[in-house]
């Protein structure tokens, strides 16, 4: 479990080591991406703790939300509207129901291993 | 949790954290601080004045310049006109002429010496034939009585008088002023009003043609009276001249 934590850290080391600037324009997508991991992070952990996880479904999750993210980001700036807010909102809205989720999961476990401690 | 998932989960993490500080590193770019002290602000302050100067100059020139090139463009064509205008007020006789040339004088035959001579009679044809000599010889202008002789002007008799456009020649002596371009023809007018005919032509009528000596500098009236233009129309505006 820690090994996913030691490749965030890696991952935080290499971006800060690695002199790569987004030019301003791309602000937006990048931040649609990082949003679309996040949730796909927190979906995984959320199906792991729930015992559905599936490594195809995640990995494949993971890529293909920053991808459709991006797409419509993309596709909004071309429209017109802004639809990367979309993609936002949804985003948005799952992670704030899957972390309930994994609170409540966290929260009947610990409670489970208290009354058995008892 | 399966070796394999820790491991997709992981690379996953990486590519997150990436992505991450990426997007962070993009939002919040750290602002500039003012770190110099005054010293340096104020020669950074300095060099910029400088720079300002000398864009102000270079400005200044170009401005000037441009100036220059518009008033020597509405000068020009405003100088052009004003020569053309005053080249051709020239040489319809409008401006009085000053230069070289000769004074000839048309004197009554004295009527003591030769007691039984007839009154002076002043011929326009005979004047007009020494006009016409003198045009041919080189004179640039010419007045009879103060009168300035151009194109259009007229010598003719009427009722026994000559006039010059309108005004009599009746009072002798007349002072015929011709003026040339420059010394030489000056010189050669004279030489050929010695060698005329025409002092003949009139003293036939009783009238004694005195010829100066070459004039350094003599005056020629401008014409003084109007211009009458009658056959003759101008041209419509953008017409082909």
């Amino acid at each position: 479990m820690w090994l996913p934590i030691l490749g965030l850290l890696i991952g935080v080391t290499i971006g800060l080591l690695a002199d790569i600037q987004i030019p301003p324009e791309y602000t937006n997508y990048l931040s649609i991406a990082v949003l679309a991991a996040l949730d796909s992070l927190v979906g995984g952990i959320r199906a792991y703790l729930q015992n559905i996880y599936d490594e195809k479904i995640f990995v494949s999750g993971f890529f293909f939300n920053i991808l459709l993210a991006i797409s419509l980001a993309f596709l909004g700036v071309y429209i017109g509207v802004d639809l990367y807010l979309a993609a936002v909102f949804a985003f948005g809205v799952r992670l704030f129901q899957n972390i309930a989720i994994i609170r409540r999961i966290l929260i009947s476990k610990w409670s489970f291993r208290k009354k058995e401690k008892k | 949790m399966k070796k394999k998932s820790i491991i997709s989960l992981t690379i996953i993490s990486i590519l997150f954290g990436f992505i991450l500080v990426l997007q962070i590193k993009t939002t919040n770019q750290p602002e500039i601080k003012e770190t110099r002290d005054v010293w340096k602000l104020r020669e950074e302050y300095l060099a910029a004045k400088e720079m300002e100067a000398h864009l102000l100059q270079d400005i200044r020139k170009a401005e000037e310049k441009i100036a220059q090139y518009e008033q020597a463009r509405i000068h020009s064509r405003e100088q052009v006109l004003n020569d053309t205008l005053e080249e051709l007020r020239t040489e319809a006789g409008l401006k009085e002429l000053t230069g070289p040339g000769i004074v000839i004088t048309l004197r009554a035959a004295n009527t003591e010496i030769y007691p039984n001579l007839a009154r002076p009679y002043l011929s326009s044809t005979i004047l007009r034939k020494m006009i016409n000599e003198l045009n041919m010889h080189g004179a640039e202008a010419i007045s009879i009585a103060e009168r300035r002789v151009i194109q259009t002007t007229v010598i003719r008799e009427i009722q026994g008088e000559t006039k010059i456009d309108g005004y009599p020649l009746k009072k002798f002596p007349i002072e015929i002023k011709v003026l040339a371009e420059n010394k030489e023809e000056a010189k050669k007018l004279y030489n050929m009003m010695q060698i005329s005919s025409i002092p003949d032509d009139f003293f036939v009528d009783n009238i004694l043609l005195e010829i100066s000596e070459p004039l350094e500098e003599i005056t020629i009236p401008p014409y003084d009276g109007e211009i009458r233009v009658e056959v003759m129309e101008s041209i419509g505006e953008g017409a082909d001249s």
